[in-house]
């Protein structure tokens, strides 16, 4: 590689005013600074890095030399691009050509008169990494959030970009410099009092049985957010991303209660931040019926009812969500044959309306409200019933 | 010089013009190529308009001088003659790449196509004009042509032999440039400074569409050089998005979608396979970038695809509702009987078997577009068996076992496409099609 005097890293971009023996580049160079730098971080796995810099043209033929070491730029990516509003000079691009052996390309540029050009450079840049994060806070009721959503840039490119234009594809741009090998958090949105509710759930295919001996399950609670417009969200997906979960001790203080990893939300889908395993909540079931009808020869309906035990001993009213895996119910009795499942729900069937837009084929999604326990009274146990006839069986 | 870079296969073609002063008599010519990638045997002579007065006499390979050669030439009279000296090299590889750029609102494209010529051959060529051949020559046919043999026993030769075929057949391939181009070439020498980004004519030649460049170019060793070859300015596109399970995958892909034709500002000639950057401004006049991806070869008249992936802001989800089976037939013990479960009155026989039913399955195609514009949506789905696809959909057939059908989505809006698949099972399987019925 020739030597160009310049230090052993970053980019460089040198102007060379050549008219004629383009191929010594050994001339005049000088170094047009960069105007601005716009980080493009909108693609989930590509980071493009556009600059602008404005380069004195000579009339006639020119040459602009770009080349760069220790950072990872895609050169199949590197685009220039003549900004229109340069001052009276008409330039265009010739031909570019790419030396040997070297991280370096030329550009072979015409102008029409002498004078400034102002040009953008953009390139897809590897070591420029995002992630997203989320700091929430919850009011002492649990009903509302203050939600912070914050970008980390981590700059592992081994370039400094001086004041640069942070997009993420949505909202404003961020101006903040980011300098070598830094790590920076930057404040996307604040979102206020954003509605919440509280989820408890019994699913026993995905979260298990807290003690298996007395078929009690484990009860894990959830803060949910509803990205719409009407929970004070809703301008954008909300991005995967590891979210902190405070909660306001009542003093002016906040309590770190837990994290979890937000999973990438669409609008008006629900985001759910787990919070650990509620004690307070106890679910206990068992399967109440198993009863085969013949219809002929090998061919059988089954009447299965799952029972639920429920005690809320909160002080207050909740909704437990109560979910169902009908296939892994035919597993359990030993009926799995790989046919899809045709079910229907029979006579003793009690439990809590039957949510549709959650509940799929064969996961079903039921919300059985709980009274609160008496202050000074025993939890209510409430006894809820899910009858399936499974049909059709064979 | 001329070079005609062919980019199915690593091969050149060279040709030199010399003018070179012949004496009476005998004269020897020497040719060296020392450090290239030449290939000997495809040296030849030939002394253009002063074929008949001159003629080589012998080709000589010195031992003790390899890459070298000499001809000895008689000459009739002493003459002035443009000779050509032609070979065939290889290292010189050329490639197309586009950087494809869309308006904010994804209703044009700007599309700049770019051929890139490497050298890698060990020589500098200097000032040399350029022909690109776009396509494959079908090689291995002509080869087989000359050697009176059938294609499949083309591997079978010999490699001296083989070689020297592949030489004799792209030569024939390719018509010599005309020599027209030669001389409009002629005035772009050193020193003259270009103004405009060269030209690049395009033009058909059989099978084949050759590329070639304005003026002349040098290019030295180990390095590339990439010149525009067109520009389509704002080329009206159309945005679509797609399932096509076996072309893009199990998701929903967005396209951008234009015609290699004249109304897109394109037309002009094939678009070679090759690598394309899709990009869009945004709002304020910066980019954002989609997605890259390797194009076929898109001739004229055809439709140019480019895949962006999937988009975050539409969800695409398929959900089945509910199952039934209905239709379903017994075969009674012993017997070769079959009898329907709910014709009524039949016996129930401990020992019949499930032998034929029809399994339902009601399903939603869900479709969610938070975009702030209203996006197409092409489904196809296809299915193995006998299927009766029952919808109020305007679905049609793509082929016997795939149903196609479609939807606009306005924005900020949802849909859900309700279709209804009965699959015919065991005894009742008596097709393997879809049918699709309202």
């Amino acid at each position: 590689m020739q030597n160009r005097g310049f230090p052993a890293f970053g980019l460089f971009l040198a102007l060379l005013l050549v008219a004629v023996d383009g191929w010594a580049r050994v001339k005049l160079i000088t170094l047009p600074v960069r105007e601005r730098v716009e980080i493009q971080l909108a693609h989930a796995d590509a980071t493009l890095v556009e600059e602008e810099r404005v380069v004195p043209l000579v009339e006639g033929a020119n040459q602009v030399d770009f080349s760069w070491s220790n950072t990872s730029i895609d050169p199949a990516s590197i685009l220039f691009r003549l900004v229109d509003d340069t001052a009276g000079v008409e330039a265009r691009v010739l031909s570019v050509s790419y030396p040997p052996g070297e991280n370096a390309l030329v550009w072979d540029l015409w102008a029409d008169r002498a004078g400034p050009a102002r040009v953008r450079i953009g390139y897809r840049i590897g070591g420029l990494g995002k992630s997203y994060h989320y700091r929430a806070t919850a009011d002492v009721n649990e009903s509302r959030l203050e939600l912070g959503h914050y970008l980390r840039l981590e700059n592992r490119a081994n370039e400094r970009f001086e004041d640069a234009r942070i997009k993420v594809g949505f909202g404003e741009p961020l101006e903040r410099e980011v300098g070598i090998a830094e790590t920076k958090d930057l404040l996307l949105a604040e979102y206020r009092q954003v509605p919440i509710t509280k989820r408890y759930t019994a699913d026993l295919d995905e979260h298990g049985y807290l003690d298996a001996a007395e078929k009690k399950l484990r009860i894990p609670m959830h803060y949910v957010l509803k990205n719409d417009q009407a929970h004070g969200l809703g301008r954008a997906a909300l991005p995967f991303g590891k979210a902190r979960i405070f909660m306001e001790d009542g003093n002016g203080g906040v309590a770190f209660v837990g994290e979890d990893w937000g999973r990438f939300t669409p609008k008006d889908d629900e985001m759910a931040l787990y919070l650990g395993v509620a004690r307070d909540i106890v679910v206990r079931r068992t399967i109440e019926r198993n009863d085969a009808k013949q219809i002929n020869g090998n061919l059988y309906h089954y009447d299965v009812v799952v029972k639920y035990e429920i005690e809320n001993f909160k002080e207050r009213s909740v909704v437990l969500d109560i979910v169902e895996d009908v296939r892994r119910i035919r597993r359990d009795l030993g009926r799995e044959n790989g046919r899809a499942i045709e079910w229907e729900l029979g006579d003793q069937h009690t439990l809590g309306g039957l949510d549709d837009e959650r509940s799929g084929l064969e996961r079903l999604v039921f919300h059985q409200p709980l009274r609160p326990r008496p202050a000074d009274g025993e939890a209510e146990k409430v006894v809820a019933m899910l009858h399936l006839r499974l049909k059709n069986e064979w | 010089m001329e070079l005609t870079i062919y980019n199915s296969e690593d091969l050149t073609l060279v040709r030199e013009r010399r003018s070179v002063g012949f004496r009476k008599g005998v004269n020897p010519l020497q040719f060296s190529w020392s450090g290239t990638l030449i290939d000997p045997t495809s040296v030849e002579l030939s002394f253009g308009d002063a074929e008949g007065k001159l003629r080589v006499l012998d080709t000589t390979f010195p031992h003790d001088k390899p890459q070298m050669l000499y001809w000895n030439v008689a000459a009739d009279e002493a003459v002035s003659a443009t000779v050509e000296i032609s070979y065939f090299t290889s290292g010189i590889h050329w490639s197309a790449d586009y950087v494809a750029i869309a308006d904010r609102e994804e209703s044009n494209l700007d599309l700049d196509g770019f051929v890139k010529i490497d050298n890698r051959s060990g020589e500098e060529y200097q000032q040399a004009s350029v022909r690109l051949v776009v396509g494959e020559i079908n090689l291995v046919q002509k080869i087989a042509e000359l050697a009176r043999i059938a294609p499949q026993q083309v591997n079978e030769l010999k490699e001296e032999e083989f070689r020297q075929l592949r030489h004799r057949a792209a030569r024939k391939a390719m018509a010599p440039a005309p020599m027209a181009m030669m001389e409009l070439s002629a005035g772009d020498g050193v020193g003259m400074a270009q103004s405009q980004p060269k030209e690049v004519a395009k033009e058909g030649l059989g099978e084949y569409f050759i590329y070639t460049i304005e003026g002349r170019e040098t290019i030295p060793d180990g390095w590339s050089k990439r010149l525009r070859s067109f520009q389509a300015k704002a080329a009206p596109m159309e945005t679509v998005y797609r399932y096509r399970q076996p072309q893009y995958g199990d998701r929903l892909t967005r396209l951008y979608l234009l015609d290699n034709a004249k109304e897109s500002n394109l037309g002009e000639t094939p678009i070679p396979n090759g690598k394309v950057s899709i990009l869009r401004r945004d709002d304020a006049g910066g980019l954002i970038y989609l997605a890259e991806q390797q194009i076929k070869y898109v001739p004229i008249g055809d439709e140019l695809e480019l895949e962006l992936g999937e988009n975050p802001e539409v969800i695409f989800e398929l959900v089945p509702k509910r199952v039934y089976r209905d239709n379903i037939w017994m075969r009674m013990h012993k017997a070769n009987i079959y009898k329907r479960v709910d014709d009524g009155h039949i016996q129930v026989d401990h020992r019949a078997r499930v032998e034929g039913w029809d399994e339902h399955t009601l399903y939603e195609q869900r479709i969610r577009n938070y975009t702030d514009k209203p996006i197409r949506v092409e489904i196809r789905r296809a299915f193995d068996g006998d299927v009766t696809f029952k919808s109020d959909l305007k679905a049609k057939a793509h082929d016997y076992r795939t149903v196609e059908f479609e939807a606009e989505v306005d924005a900020g809006e949802r849909a859900a496409l309700e279709y209804q698949l009965i699959v015919a099972n065991g005894y009742n399987a008596k097709q393997n099609r879809v049918e699709i019925v309202r």
